[in-house]
């Protein structure tokens, strides 16, 4: 029971690295495919949200984590 | 007819991840084989890939079932949290905000826990028996759990593409060359740059998450497969700002 659940926590941690780039990625994404598939967007104005949004979030995560180590 | 410019870094980043997960269990079965003998370790490490084997087996056809889209994007999801993971912990630890993973540590580690519990059972007639188990399951569970994660970037990067053949060869390369070190030097691989290999799996796993996502999601990229390697270099370049941002936080706030 003990090695089951040890498991689980190793396969959610392989996908959940940190909570706020968790929560990002999936917010870019909604967003990416709220402005393709709702909004009416181009597609490709779609994909340069999912892009750049995940490019931004990774610099802003590593940032905001040094800085609070830092402190 | 197999496009290049998707294989090979499906094929790399197969490669290169399983490189990095091999390392890792090979340390913690090498810790177990050191204290209890090479049987049970090898016994512990052997059921690990039985359940692996089961677990790609029952599972692999479903994915057969799955709606290409829906699997596009299921996939390009995961591996966009999972390789934005690695590559802010690697982002991170090159910065030297978090410290480097060192094999040489976690097998002192590992080997004190064996120890511990060897002391702790010794009191008892049946100490030959608990222990021989105790490595064993170590070995199992580290094989188990860092074999889960080979299978999903194998699985991952190859869906939807046809290349679950090419990237698993990518996969079972790693696994031979790191065995092979491995009854080389009887000794935890300390001198893989782990680091600079997950920073690399990072950017092409995040490529591909970005890439697959949006294919899920209907966008056309420019140049088709060609964007991915469009990508992976963007990433590339965050993950290097990301880097020496964080250095820079670091060294500010230290002054």
């Amino acid at each position: 029971m003990t090695m089951l659940k040890e498991i689980a926590v190793e396969l959610i941690g392989m996908f959940v690295a940190e909570k706020w780039l968790t929560i990002g990625v999936l917010a870019i994404i909604a967003a990416a495919g709220t402005a393709v598939r709702l909004a009416g967007l181009a597609p490709l104005a779609g994909g340069f949200v999912l892009l750049f949004g995940c490019l931004g979030l990774l610099v802003e995560s590593v940032w905001r984590y040094a800085r609070a180590g830092a402190r | 007819m197999l496009m290049w410019s998707t294989a090979a870094p499906a094929v790399g980043a197969a490669f290169v991840a399983s490189l990095v997960e091999v390392v890792e269990a090979f340390t913690i079965v090498l810790a177990a084989a050191s204290l209890r003998g090479w049987r049970p370790a090898a016994l512990g490490a052997a059921a690990g890939l039985g359940v692996l084997a089961v677990l790609v087996a029952a599972l692999g056809p479903l994915l057969d079932r799955v709606p290409i889209g829906a699997l596009q994007l299921a996939i390009g999801v995961l591996l966009l949290l999972f390789g934005m993971g690695w590559l802010r912990k690697a982002a991170l630890r090159a910065a030297g905000v978090i410290p480097l993973h060192d094999e040489e540590a976690i097998y002192t580690a590992e080997m004190a826990q064996l120890a511990e519990a060897e002391q702790a059972r010794e009191q008892m007639l049946r100490r030959q028996r608990n222990l021989g188990w105790a490595a064993g399951v170590t070995a199992l569970k580290a094989v188990l759990l860092e074999g889960l994660e080979v299978v999903f970037i194998v699985i991952a990067v190859s869906a939807g593409r046809g290349l679950l053949w090419p990237a698993s060869l990518g996969a079972a390369a790693a696994c031979v060359i790191v065995l092979a070190a491995g009854a080389v030097v009887h000794r935890p691989l300390s001198r893989v740059p782990e680091n600079t290999l997950k920073f690399g799996v990072g950017v092409m796993l995040s490529a591909f998450g970005v890439f697959w996502t949006g294919e899920g999601l209907g966008i056309p990229w420019p140049g088709q497969d060609l964007a991915l390697l469009g990508f992976v270099a963007l990433f590339f370049v965050a993950g290097l700002v990301a880097t020496i941002v964080a250095r820079r936080t670091g060294l500010e706030f230290a002054q």
